[in-house]
């Protein structure tokens, strides 16, 4: 029988569906009878879906101009200097 | 000139010979994404500025050592993540964040919860809260350690999948779900808190059917969720009324 330990074990499958079918149903067994449990994995969701809203939608149109200009004047200057060089390697490229 | 008409190959064709229409179209098509990553990466808008230009730059340079062992894109996210980090890593403050075990429900000895948990999940439908709760997150995100925060935008607020966010990451698949997992349960420890220490105002009481306990204080704002009784909560199941977090 599965316990609310299990549930803690296989949250992270459960919730990325990488659980195999009977193992899933087990589980949801479980929740059915188990309010603890059944709140932790809604919070659990309910936090992924509002971090999911953070996503960036639209980029301020003043810094689109400002990253265009930027890498017109870079791009024609006619080469990096020793700094610029140095720090594209920090960077990872 | 849309990116998405051009095959990768042709794209990367056009970027190296440093087309105009291509670097533009380039550009429109992931500035958004790498300005986004930057923002949640650094926590700081002076900061994404600075990668967002940098990121750019360095592909548009560099595009010529692309050998293309992975997506553009994927290539794209790494350069932008490092440069991200690497803004982050030059701040002092880096925390680390509790054991799993102890971000999940507090359990008895024969493994079952020890403790009624709040469902406020429901809560958010609720515009404002919604809008507090996503303010919540946001700052909860600063306080990730770089390792934990990177897995966790890439995967939860970028939504790549977790092969992806592994490439872009050079980790692998058991790596990175420990990180999230234990990400997304410090984030959700710090909702929980905010949560129920909600429940307290009378407003939110009548919303979510939940009675804070007698004990309860409005300003209980303290690290752990206090025992709320739940509705429908079973008797038995080896619950402990002893004072352990959740």
């Amino acid at each position: 029988m599965f316990k609310c330990r299990d549930v803690g074990q296989l949250l992270y499958e459960y919730v990325e569906q990488r659980l195999e079918p009977p193992v899933s149903q087990q589980l949801e067994q479980h929740l059915a009878d188990c309010p603890g449990c059944l709140a932790f994995i809604n919070t659990y969701k309910q936090t992924m879906r509002l971090s999911s809203e953070l996503r960036c939608r639209e980029i301020p149109p003043e810094l689109q101009q400002k990253l265009r200009s930027f890498i017109k004047t870079k791009l024609s200057s006619p080469r990096p200097s020793l700094w610029e060089r140095l720090r594209f390697r920090l960077t990872g490229g | 000139m849309a990116v998405a008409s051009l095959d990768e190959h042709e794209l990367i064709k056009q970027l190296r010979a440093q087309n105009e229409a291509a670097l533009g179209a380039f550009m429109a098509q992931y500035e958004t994404r790498v300005f986004g990553l930057a923002l949640r990466l650094t926590g700081n808008r002076q900061d994404a500025e600075e990668v967002l230009q940098d990121v750019f730059l360095t592909v548009f340079q560099k595009i010529d050592s692309f050998r293309g062992d992975s997506k553009l894109s994927s290539w794209l996210y790494r350069i932008a993540t490092n440069a991200a980090l690497m803004k982050l890593r030059k701040r002092p403050r880096i925390q680390q964040i509790p054991l799993e075990e102890e971000l999940g429900p507090a359990m008895t000895e024969e493994g079952m919860i020890a403790e009624p948990v709040v469902d406020w999940s429901r809560l958010p439908d609720d515009e404002l809260e919604r809008k507090e709760l996503t303010r919540r997150i946001e700052a909860a995100i600063t306080q990730l350690p770089p390792d934990y925060r990177s897995v966790f935008v890439l995967r939860d607020v970028e939504g790549l999948s977790t092969e992806e966010a592994c490439e872009i990451l050079s980790l692998s698949e058991a790596a990175l779900k420990s990180r999230l997992h234990r990400g997304r349960l410090f984030l959700r420890k710090q909702l929980a808190d905010y949560a129920v220490s909600r429940t307290a105002a009378p407003s939110m009481m009548q919303k979510t059917g939940i009675i804070p306990p007698p004990t309860a204080s409005p300003k209980a704002t303290a690290r752990q969720e206090p025992s709320v009784p739940l509705r429908g909560t079973a008797a038995g199941g080896g619950i402990n009324p002893g004072p352990r977090h959740v």
